[in-house]
Parts: C-alpha cells; sequence; structure tokens
C-alpha cells in the first residue's frame, strides 16, 4: 500500500552546497499494518513523508502509494492518501464541519456521502461536543483531531502521519493512538513518525528507523529490542549510534 | 465538472477566512471612500462636471479600489495558506493545488466585485450625474474587468514568492499597471489598464473628443477586443501560475 524503494532526496542548501535529506531509503507498509518511522530531528523523516504526500519531488527513487508512483502518477496517488503534517493549519475561525465539509468537496464527494462521512468523524473523533466551534477557541488536541478528520475525510487506504501526537498531552496522544489502531484494524496502511517510542512501541506492527537520511535498522519492537534490557529505546540509539541517556539516580 | 466543483469548494472557504471583522470594515471603508472623494469635489466645486466625475470614479473604482481589493485578498490568501501549513493540506489533494489557486482567485474576485460595485453605487450617487444607470452598468464592467484581470496579475507573485507575495503584487501593479500601461509603447499592449482606459472612452464617445496624443496611450480597436484581451490576458497568467504550482515543492522548512 505504501513503497518506498531506494528514495534519494537532494536539496540545494542556500551556499550551494547539496543536502542529502534522504539518501536510499527503502520501506513498506501493507493494508492492515502500522510502522512508526524513527529518527532524531534532520534523519530524513519528514522528507520522506511529503515526498509520499506528492508535497516533494523525489531525486531518484520509487515512492507509491496504492501502486501509484508520486511522480508520475501523483493525482492517483492523492486520491488514496490521507496526510497529516507536523503543523496542523487549521483555520481559526472556521468550525470542525466547516472544514471537514470543505475538504470532502474539494475531494469531489457528493452532498449525501459528504454529509455521512463528516458526521460519522465527528463521532468517531470525538469532536461532537466543538464542532461548530470556531477552531481558534478549540485546544490543542481538539485541533490535532480536526486535522486528523481532513485527513481522513475521503476514507484514504493509506495514512501517513509526521508527528501527529507532537502538540498533544498524554491523554491526548493516547485517544489519538488508540483510534489509529482502530483504523489500522480496519484495513488502513498507517506510517507514523514520532519522538515518543513509548507511546507507540506496543501499538505499531514494525519500526523503520533512520538516520543521515538512510534506513539503519528496521523490523518488529521483539526483534530489534531482542537482548537489549532498555527495549526499543536502547535499540533505537545503538541504530542510530548515540548512547543511551544514563538513568539519573536521585 | 469537478475541478468546478473543487475550486467552487475552495471558492467558499477562502470567502468565510476572508470575512474576519478587519477585513469587513476595510472594505466598507474602500466602499465608502470614492463617495465621499466626490462629496468632497462637490462641496469645493459645486456640481461636478460629468466627464470629470466619471474620469473621478474610474481612477477611484476601477484603477484604485480594485487594486488594493485584490491586494488585501488574493496575496494574503496564499500567503497565509503556506505561513499557517494549510497549504500543505490542500496540496495533497487530487487536484488540490489549481483548485487552491483558483479558488482563491475567484473568492478574491468575488469579494473585491462586491465591495466595488457598492462603491460605485454610492460614488454615482454622491456625484448626482445625469444617466447613473447607464454609468452604473458600464462601471459594473469595468469593474468586473479589473478584477478578473488584476487578480490573475498577483496570482503569479502569490506563487513565486508567497512570502513576500504583498510587496511583490505592489511592485508588480507599480511596474506593470501603472508604468507599463502607460507607456506608449508594444509593452502597454499586456497591461489591464490600457484595456480599462480605451473601454472608457470607447463606451463614453469621448475618442473624437481627446487630443491626438492621448490616442497613443488608447488602444483603437473595437470593446470586444479590449475584453478579449484581458479574459486571454487572465487566462495565460492563471496558467503560468497553475503551472508554477503544480511543480512547487513544499520542502519542510517552507512550513516553519
Amino acid at each position: 500500500m505504501i513503497e518506498v524503494i531506494d528514495l534519494v532526496k537532494h536539496y540545494r542548501a542556500a551556499d550551494g552546497t547539496v543536502v542529502r535529506a534522504v539518501d536510499g531509503v527503502s520501506l513498506e507498509v501493507r493494508p492492515g499494518e502500522m510502522v512508526g518511522l524513527l529518527g532524531a530531528n534532520g534523519a530524513g523523516k519528514t522528507t520522506t513523508m511529503r515526498v509520499l504526500a506528492t508535497l516533494l519531488r523525489p531525486t531518484t527513487g520509487t515512492a507509491r502509494i496504492a501502486g501509484c508512483d508520486v511522480r508520475t502518477h501523483p493525482i492517483g496517488a492523492r486520491r488514496h492518501l490521507g496526510y497529516v503534517s507536523a503543523t496542523t493549519g487549521v483555520p481559526d475561525r472556521l468550525t470542525p464541519r466547516e472544514i471537514l465539509r470543505s475538504y470532502g468537496r474539494i475531494h469531489g464527494l457528493g452532498p449525501d456521502v459528504l454529509e455521512d462521512r463528516v458526521e460519522k468523524l465527528v463521532g468517531v473523533l470525538d469532536l461532537r461536543s466543538c464542532a461548530d466551534r470556531p477552531c481558534g477557541r478549540l485546544s490543542s488536541g481538539q485541533r490535532q483531531r480536526v486535522s486528523l478528520g481532513r485527513a481522513l475525510v475521503h476514507d484514504p487506504q493509506a495514512l501517513v502521519l509526521d508527528e501527529p501526537t507532537s502538540a498533544l498531552d498524554v491523554m491526548g496522544s493516547r485517544d489519538l493512538l488508540d483510534f489509529l489502531v482502530t483504523l489500522r484494524s480496519q484495513g488502513h496502511a498507517i506510517l507514523l513518525s514520532t519522538h515518543r517510542l513509548h507511546e507507540t512501541e506496543r501499538r505499531c506492527d514494525r519500526f523503520v528507523i533512520i538516520d543521515a537520511g538512510k534506513v539503519v535498522a528496521q523490523g518488529t519492537r521483539e526483534a530489534l529490542a531482542a537482548g537489549r534490557p532498555g527495549g526499543l529505546e536502547e535499540a533505537f540509539f545503538a541504530a542510530v549510534a548515540r548512547p543511551a541517556p544514563a538513568e539519573v539516580v536521585p | 465538472m469537478t475541478m468546478l466543483a473543487e475550486t467552487m469548494a475552495v471558492a467558499g472557504f477562502q470567502l468565510r477566512r476572508m470575512l474576519t471583522p478587519q477585513r469587513v470594515v476595510i472594505g466598507l471603508l474602500g466602499a465608502v471612500f470614492p463617495a465621499a472623494v466626490l462629496l468632497a469635489a462637490r462641496r469645493i466645486g459645486g456640481q461636478l462636471d460629468r466627464n470629470f466625475a466619471v474620469l473621478l470614479v474610474h481612477a477611484l473604482i476601477p484603477e484604485a479600489i480594485c487594486m488594493l481589493g485584490l491586494l488585501v485578498t488574493m496575496c494574503p490568501a496564499v500567503a497565509d495558506e503556506l505561513e499557517r501549513g494549510t497549504w500543505a493540506y490542500v496540496a495533497t489533494r487530487p487536484r488540490g493545488r489549481r483548485a487552491l489557486l483558483l479558488g482563491t482567485y475567484v473568492a478574491a474576485v468575488a469579494w473585491t466585485c462586491g465591495v466595488a460595485l457598492i462603491a460605485v453605487v454610492l460614488a454615482l450617487a454622491a456625484a448626482g450625474v445625469s444617466g447613473g444607470g447607464g454609468l452604473a452598468a458600464m462601471f459594473g464592467g469595468l469593474v468586473l474587468l479589473s478584477a478578473v484581470g488584476r487578480g490573475a496579475l498577483f496570482a503569479l507573485p502569490a506563487v513565486v514568492v508567497p512570502k513576500r507575495a504583498l510587496v511583490a503584487s505592489v511592485g508588480v501593479a507599480i511596474v506593470v499597471e501603472y508604468l507599463a500601461g502607460f507607456l506608449p509603447a508594444i509593452v502597454n499592449q499586456v497591461t489591464v489598464s490600457l484595456r480599462l482606459r480605451s473601454l472608457l472612452v470607447s463606451w463614453m464617445d469621448w475618442r473624437r473628443q481627446l487630443p491626438v496624443e492621448f490616442s497613443m496611450i488608447l488602444d483603437p480597436n473595437p470593446a470586444w477586443v479590449q475584453i478579449g484581451a484581458v479574459i486571454v490576458l487572465a487566462g495565460v497568467l492563471l496558467a503560468a501560475a497553475v503551472l508554477i504550482l503544480e511543480r512547487r515543492q513544499f520542502p519542510p522548512a517552507d512550513e516553519s
């Protein structure tokens, strides 16, 4: 459903030097699977996700959503894609219902399907109490749920979510991740980037760890953490070749 | 049909976003300002000459109010999309990029025309000249053409330099519309101001009364050619803007 093969993305920096943001990344997310994309800031997670979201063109390599190459068939790829960026980008003056309706219309949903879909999302995303309140007056958790609803309004099979829990508190984060688990059980393929290992380690089926634009490890939590008392966190630090932080003894 | 529906969806979305109290106040001020100028002129000079009043309304509304209306709608809407990170959400829809640009354009043109048409009615009432109905229809046409042509003109800086769109659009307005538009050279053929001026002269039947020197900053072709030229110019500019936007990449740094 989501495929990345030998993806390379280079940028030209302001000083003329070439930045290798992504340097040969390959990964796959199958239907009904949730994969965590892990890496430090600047590792290439967001660039990889933006290529999948058709916001960036790959320098070389292939990225596909539901079989549609993002370079040659971007419209097809977008049809099957739900994307959430690290910035919620929810307009302050509009209500969640208005935003969901607008994005549904942009996707070409007919009035009957659209209303049905909006009401369903308002319900499952627990937005009923604030569905007609301007987004500027919502909490960050509610705004994040609106952002997710906007990505889901056309019922895409592939979800690319760039740090969707970054602005949320513990409760909000747990609720959102539980909702993603529900979506996974319905057959959605979910690629999720996060810095919060402890929240995702029991929910994701597999993890891909990238560092300096390259995949340095991938596998299930059990496989990555095998023989490591510090679990996935220790495996992450080992993969990116940095020592795990020392435990603070009071 | 789908493309039209998607464009109108974005236009509705942008119009709702544009309806901020500040923008409504700016719109009302824009609608009242030309009438206030005409009332002041009447107070100073008594009953206004009809031709002078028409010239003043033209300078104030299709030229100034339309230009300002588009500057405060088309450019900030696009820049705001980028800075708040909402652009990425539209750009990841199947035909989202072109729907975003065309929808924002439709919303900006609709908003500007709304303000300018109210301004025309108020200004003509304030001018107290004869044949107000005919003049209102003529200015309605000029307002629509001004908004259609210049909205497309401002679409280009909005996609090329979204973070400096307003400044770039002011530059474009001054250089293209007010400098090149008044040059007695071939370059003025691609400006909206030449077309509007030529239409005004043609519809007011002023051509024979004007000194011969004015013919250099007017186009002698009939009205349908002027209207067609504005529509073609708008189409070409919008197509170029869509093409640039379709090819534009959105690196992570653009969102911060």
